[in-house]
């Protein structure tokens, strides 16, 4: 730390000086954004081609030798099994990105109209619907997904099921809160003063202005809920058929396979860590792109 | 006061939705007494006292026939009665420190509570350590020179650790840190205070990492917020070190933000240990509730829902309080 300049004060006169710079960046999507959608866009369209690109089927083994490392006939190496990491990483992708989207969607279908019911209404019904929200909230989320996929099965259908009630709590007080907001102004009012009614000004007023930043809380969601998969995944009760990123990184990460094929747990590793930063990457953009307070801070 | 009971209030009513949830799914979606007895539960005890079918309990010393032995069952675990009348037992039970006994080895439930807690709060306590001695120093480096490449640095990592996730951070950990250079072990060694600490090291370090990244990015937006404050500038013009200025000006009325989360992620992190637990081979409560989940062993994830989540509303109580107190505008709002 030098002692010459505390730098606060230089970066506060910056800001006096010139804002109009931090402005216009903060208005802009910017360049990581794009990267991050189309890294997005490539793998969710190599999860949808997967059965027609020139990759070995999830199954098929023996396709090289075990353990293998990576090559340029095997990508990623092979498995345990002799199966090609990099084809069954693509098959993956299309377990664990369904159950990211299915999730979401439901979370989004049921947790959002039951924000904005409750913030619109406040009252009973607020209450009602808040205290199941705090309850939701307070379930350790693994646990809860545990009990209902072990008492139920391990289809794709339950588990993205399952993370999609997960996802209703906090979006719907992600809507609830701006509901609230949004219902003090004036146009609401306005709609109110004609003689609109509840259901309308709910959903021609509202829905719209509640939907942005649910759309980037919902890119932060399935970022979650593909992690969830994966811990699902390494207790033993994710989607049973087919390979999911969850389940190929628990299949390489006992010591031994550690040891002589790293590969099979870094490679789905790899490609996770950079989907979940995407995600994660654009729900911010969106968020600070859409966020009215933080542009005006 | 008021704001306390109402707070109470609240903690019992979450309490009370959690169990009556996690009591009717466990009973509703499984048969406990399959569970407890196995294919002899579904005996139909008409057939057997007809004597149209052979009594098998009677052998192995016994003289207990089978249809006695689904009675006796039935009767200690009180399945005859209806689900709320069974609900009103149990939490009556719990109220007396009774939560039961386990399915499978009819030991005591909170004898099997007892054995694995504390195993899993030594884990929690190592990684909330880390968490604070990593996040505080971080946040006061990146915020003294916000914007600079340093902070800029650092909010690369940060971005990063977060998108890490936990089991995948776990993997990588073990492979460098245990299983290429082994500097620690591959699994929970029991032996000792040392020994026990040094497995925990990594799953610590696990669960720290995000919870670093996480406190560092909020304490850092309230420190640079603090640095603009007058009485910084008064302490930088009296010729006040940085270092003490960051320490002892800035810090503390910047920790509010970071607090409240600090208490969200400590009590959700008793329930968050369950896939950290089963990487590192931790024999804790996240791996019991695990294993009794898939053997519908029912007593024992009752009495440990009870606990994670008592644990998760508790200390969410304490940090309200212990927010008003620093704060007192919070007490009137």
């Amino acid at each position: 730390m030098g002692d010459d300049n505390f730098p606060n004060v230089e970066v506060a006169m910056e800001d006096v000086l010139d804002p109009t710079p931090d402005d216009a960046v903060k208005r802009k999507l910017g360049v990581g954004f794009w990267i991050a959608i189309g890294w997005l866009a490539l793998i969710t369209l190599l999860a949808i081609l997967a059965p027609i690109l020139p990759i070995d089927g999830q199954n098929v083994t023996g396709a090289g030798g075990r353990l293998d490392g990576p090559s340029m006939s095997h990508l990623f190496g092979t498995d345990a099994n002799g199966r090609d990491v990099f084809a069954r990483t693509i098959w993956g992708a299309r377990v664990s990105l369904s159950v990211g989207f299915i999730a979401i969607v439901a979370g989004m279908g049921i947790g959002g109209p039951l924000g904005i019911i409750s913030g619109y209404f406040r009252g009973k019904i607020d209450a009602v619907i808040s205290f199941v929200f705090v309850s939701l909230l307070s379930f350790p989320s693994l646990v809860l997904a545990l009990l209902i996929v072990n008492s139920l099965d391990r289809s794709l259908k339950v588990v993205a099921m399952v993370l999609g009630i997960l996802a209703i709590a906090p979006i719907g007080r992600l809507a609830r809160a701006n509901t609230i907001v949004f219902a003090e102004r004036e146009f609401v009012q306005a709609a109110r003063v004609i003689g609109a009614k509840d259901v309308r000004i709910m959903v021609r007023e509202l829905l719209p202005n509640v939907l942005i930043p649910m759309g980037a809380l919902a890119l932060l969601g399935v970022a979650v809920a593909i992690v969830a998969e994966g811990g699902l995944a390494f207790l033993g009760l994710s989607v049973k058929e087919g390979a999911t990123w969850g389940k190929m990184i628990l299949a390489g990460s006992d010591a031994r396979t550690l040891r002589t094929g790293t590969h099979v747990a870094m490679a789905p590793i790899g490609v996770m860590f950079l989907t979940v930063l995407a995600l994660n990457y654009a729900g911010d953009r969106v968020r600070s792109y859409f966020d009215v307070r933080e542009t005006a801070f | 006061m008021r704001y306390i009971l109402q707070r109470i209030g609240q903690l019992v009513m979450v309490l009370f939705a959690v169990t009556v949830i996690t009591f009717a799914s466990v009973n509703v979606l499984g048969d406990p007494l399959t569970n407890i007895l196995g294919p002899l539960a579904s005996i139909d005890c008409a057939d057997v006292n007809a004597g149209l079918k052979p009594d098998s309990s009677t052998r192995g010393g016994t003289s207990e026939g089978d249809c006695a032995v689904v009675e006796r069952t039935r009767a200690e675990f009180n399945l005859d009665s209806a689900l709320p009348v069974r609900y009103a037992r149990w939490v009556g039970d719990i109220s007396t420190g009774d939560f039961g006994t386990s399915f499978q080895n009819q030991l005591p439930v909170s004898t099997v509570i007892k054995n694995k807690l504390p195993v899993t709060l030594r884990l929690v306590g190592v990684g909330l350590f880390f968490s604070i001695v990593l996040s505080i120093p971080w946040a006061l480096l990146s915020a003294y020179r916000a914007n600079r490449p340093f902070d800029n640095v650092s909010t690369v990592v940060s971005f990063g650790l977060l998108a890490i996730p936990n089991f995948a951070m776990g993997v990588i950990l073990l492979y460098f840190f245990a299983v290429r250079w082994q500097f620690f072990p591959t699994r929970y060694d029991p032996d000792g205070i040392y020994n026990q600490l040094k497995s925990l090291f990594l799953p610590g370090l696990t669960l720290a990492l995000p919870l670093a990244a996480t406190y560092q990015r909020l304490l850092r937006t309230d420190l640079i917020t603090t640095l603009q404050e007058d009485f910084v500038h008064m302490a930088r013009a009296k010729g006040m070190p940085p270092r003490s200025i960051m320490t002892r000006h800035a810090l503390r009325p910047s920790m509010f933000s970071v607090l409240t989360v600090f208490g969200i992620n400590t009590g959700a992190l008793l329930g968050g240990t369950l896939v950290i637990e089963r990487i590192f081979s931790i024999p804790g409560v996240g791996t019991e509730i695990v294993t009794a989940i898939v053997r519908d062993d029912t007593p024992v994830v009752l009495g440990i829902v009870v606990i994670i989540v008592t644990g998760f509303v508790l200390i969410n109580l304490l940090v309200d309080l212990l927010y008003s107190v620093l704060d007192p505008r919070v007490r009137r709002g």
